[in-house]
């Protein structure tokens, strides 16, 4: 397999173990495997090209094109730990995670699976970095996300997976959940290809919608992680969705990004994680590498060292190319309002 | 799953654009030329074993004017033509204008199995016999796989769920399941829902190491999308209804071996078929006719014959448009279901109660006129397969 589906397949083994589900332990035909990336196996390809354009069409080996196609990380993550449901790649590129998660939770919630495998892997390739550059997005040395002098992202790699089951299949196996899914909101700027839309209106019906299919309201949220890529109009943008959505209120608001890097599609599936993390210990991550605040940033940022505080209920915020937005809800065990039928406009 | 209505459907087959060339190709199932090359993407010329067939007289400015079409791929041009003809088609627009609903209601859900192979063979030429400093970026973000149902929805102004559907050649029934959980959370009105696939040489290269073209395949392109809304929403603005999707069903059945990766397996198909009628609460004796997704790939066309057969019984029959129409990979499924919409015949351009499919592309037994059932499969190449239970409107 590729390196994008190693690196989904070892994320999968690990998150089994974590959720203490041994291989056979798995309602195989229950299982589903969803995974978003931006690119998948855009090794194997970029491989695959390079014999061609260098040495032509019969140099490129023919074993090795099967090996290409998003489709193969659930493939693969369902031939490693035995899933039989339905296998799903959604490529959304840097929303990629939320959209995955997000929907893996609906197909439990709507009764179609007991189990999801599910998240999101990205590598970095030549061409992703080239163009990256190109569309002078990348900052020369660090990512200083929400700073005023911030220049832009750092791309990183990997994959996150989660292992999220129904909570009767959870209580069944004497699980301990280590967070809930509340609701996640979808909407497309249908404005520009790279860029937000100014008014930032997308993005906010999106993150107001995860808010309210979570049966929540703005004041129960304690922390928001952040898409926070580092660049100017990514963060300028995000700043006032922020602010318009939770008011005068100064949520702590951080990025990973200025840690992990940007890791495309598997961003907001890693952060997700984190999100997990500051869920059980309470600890805000920090946005590493603030210097100086920028009044078009004014929001309450996690600055350089962790914080501790109340952490029930998050929300991970994520934007992409397409001009996606998604927004999902994360929380403590039980303290989410119990799911309630789905609001008819 | 709750049925769904079909309101709409928007179509770019190698057949030409629109239903009424569709239709005509599966009535007459005259296979596309064996070589079908005209555009000015690469000279088809230099793999002569290999049968491609692109949309024939494909131009776009005849759909969406001149401005703006230089900064898209072929990917994305089909998709928002077939996005613009399904929206009209299904009246939530007219003349350009929105005539039911709303941008914030309406979404798009659509397969792609290969991203835009186009635009990434364009910049790795730039980068490896250039350098990538010079990668043109305002053609990076088409490299993006779900970029062209980023364009469709800034084309056509659509606000809601925006979603990439990556599953190989089940990826357009899977978006159907896609799009169905969508609609039961209410996050759109109307959905767009299909696939889509554009020819590029890599593709053709690739399809063609493997030996795939040479023996009665053809590789096609194309998108085709039916716009779906819950019933009681297509009822409420008296939208015309084609056909009701009426259940969903899929499977993984991994190959025994571990080295294997290429898998053509029946389990598959047999479960996936098996989950669908489950789904639609119907026997296989309801079904009337299989739309499958066999295109002239003989291990696969038989995994799949084999799976439908063995759950609907040898008497079963069995279509195969995309001998007609070319395998289009991520779109096959929504083509699958295009054709199902026309054998039904409740659409303007089918001819309900006569033939509506050629002979040459009944695979097995016999096809009943105005069949008011069908059953869409697909099969993966690594192991997976999803069926689609649909049925025609009530009358």
């Amino acid at each position: 397999m590729g390196r994008c589906s190693a690196m989904a397949v070892a994320a999968a083994r690990m998150a089994l173990a974590d959720a203490g589900l041994k291989q056979g332990e798995l309602p195989r035909r229950r299982t589903v495997v969803v995974i978003g990336t931006t690119m998948g196996e855009a090794e194997i390809l970029g491989e695959l090209e390079r014999d061609w354009i260098v040495r032509g069409p019969g140099a490129v080996r023919r074993a090795h094109i099967p090996r290409y196609g998003s489709t193969l990380l659930p493939i693969h993550v369902a031939r490693a730990t035995g899933a039989q449901g339905m296998v799903l790649a959604l490529p959304a590129a840097c929303a990629a995670g939320n959209y995955a998660i997000g929907f893996a939770a609906d197909l439990i919630r709507s009764g179609r699976a007991d189990v999801a495998i599910t998240g999101a892997a990205e590598l970095i390739q030549e061409l992703q970095f080239s163009g990256f550059v190109r569309l002078a997005a990348m900052a020369p040395e660090k990512c200083q996300p929400f700073d005023l002098n911030r220049q832009g992202l750092l791309l990183g790699e990997g994959a996150g997976l989660l292992i999220v089951e129904s909570e009767a299949h959870a209580l069944k196996r004497g699980a301990r959940p280590q967070a809930e899914i509340g609701g996640y909101g979808l909407s497309c700027d249908a404005y520009h290809i790279t860029r937000p839309r100014p008014d930032a209106s997308g993005s906010i019906r999106a993150m107001r919608d995860a808010i309210r299919r979570s049966g929540l309201s703005t004041g129960d949220i304690d922390f928001v992680n952040a898409h926070g890529t580092g660049t100017k109009q990514n963060d300028a943008a995000e700043a006032k969705v922020v602010r318009e959505v939770f008011g005068t209120r100064r949520i702590p608001i951080s990025s990973m990004k200025s840690m992990l890097g940007h890791c495309m599609g598997a961003a907001s599936a890693l952060e997700a994680i984190g999100c997990v993390f500051t869920l059980e210990t309470g600890l805000y991550p920090p946005t590493i590498g603030y210097e100086t605040r920028d009044p078009e940033c004014d929001v309450e940022v996690v600055a350089n060292v962790a914080r501790t505080g109340k952490a029930d209920i998050v929300v991970n915020n994520s934007l992409a190319f397409g001009g996606y937005n998604a927004v999902s809800v994360l929380a403590r065990p039980g303290v989410l309002p119990p799911p309630q039928p789905a609001e008819v406009h | 799953m709750r049925e769904l209505a079909v309101t709409g459907v928007g179509v770019a087959s190698t057949a030409g654009v629109g239903l009424p060339a569709f239709i005509e190709a599966i009535q007459s199932g005259a296979r596309p030329p064996f070589r079908d090359v005209r555009s000015d993407t690469f000279d088809g010329s230099k793999y002569p074993l290999a049968g491609i067939a692109e949309v024939r007289g494909f131009d776009p400015t005849k759909y969406l004017g001149n401005k703006g079409l230089r900064s898209l791929d072929r990917l994305t041009k089909l998709l928002i033509v077939a996005t613009r003809l399904a929206l009209h088609d299904s009246g939530l627009k007219k003349d350009g204008a929105w005539a039911a609903s709303s941008p914030d209601r309406v979404g798009i859900v659509v397969s792609n199995a290969y991203g835009s192979l186009e635009a990434i063979t364009e910049l790795d030429r730039v980068a490896t016999l250039e350098d990538a400093r010079y990668i043109n970026p305002s053609r990076f973000p088409l490299t993006v796989s779900n970029t062209a149902a980023g364009y469709a929805s800034i084309w056509e102004d659509l606000r809601a769920v925006n979603v990439s559907v990556s599953d190989g050649n089940c990826g357009a029934l899977d978006a159907l399941e896609c799009a169905s959980v969508f609609l039961a959370q209410s996050r759109a009105d109307a959905l767009l829902v299909g696939g889509a696939e554009a020819m590029s040489e890599a593709l053709v290269l690739a399809f063609d190491r493997l030996g795939a073209l040479a023996n009665g395949a053809r590789l096609g392109e194309g998108a085709a999308l039916i716009a779906i809304e819950k019933p009681e929403m297509a009822g409420s603005r008296a939208a015309n209804i084609l056909a009701m999707v009426a259940g969903y069903g899929t499977a993984f059945v991994p190959p025994e071996r571990e080295g294997s990766l290429v898998h053509a397996t029946p389990d598959a198909v047999e479960q996936a078929i098996a989950y669908a009628l489950a789904d639609a609460a119907m026997e296989a004796r309801d079904i009337e006719v299989v739309i499958s997704g066999a295109c002239g790939l003989q291990a696969f066309d038989q995994a799949e014959l084999t799976g439908i057969l063995r759950t609907l019984g040898e008497g079963a029959c069995v279509v195969a448009p995309k001998l007609a129409l070319g395998e289009t990979l991520g779109a096959g499924g929504a083509m699958g279901i295009l054709a199902a919409i026309a054998l039904m015949g409740a659409h303007a351009g089918g001819t309900a109660g006569g033939p509506t499919v050629a002979a040459d592309l009944v695979l097995r037994g016999a096809l009943r006129a105005a069949p008011r059932t069908a059953l869409v499969t697909s099969l993966g190449y690594y192991g997976n397969a999803s069926a689609l239970v649909m049925r025609a409107p009530s009358r």
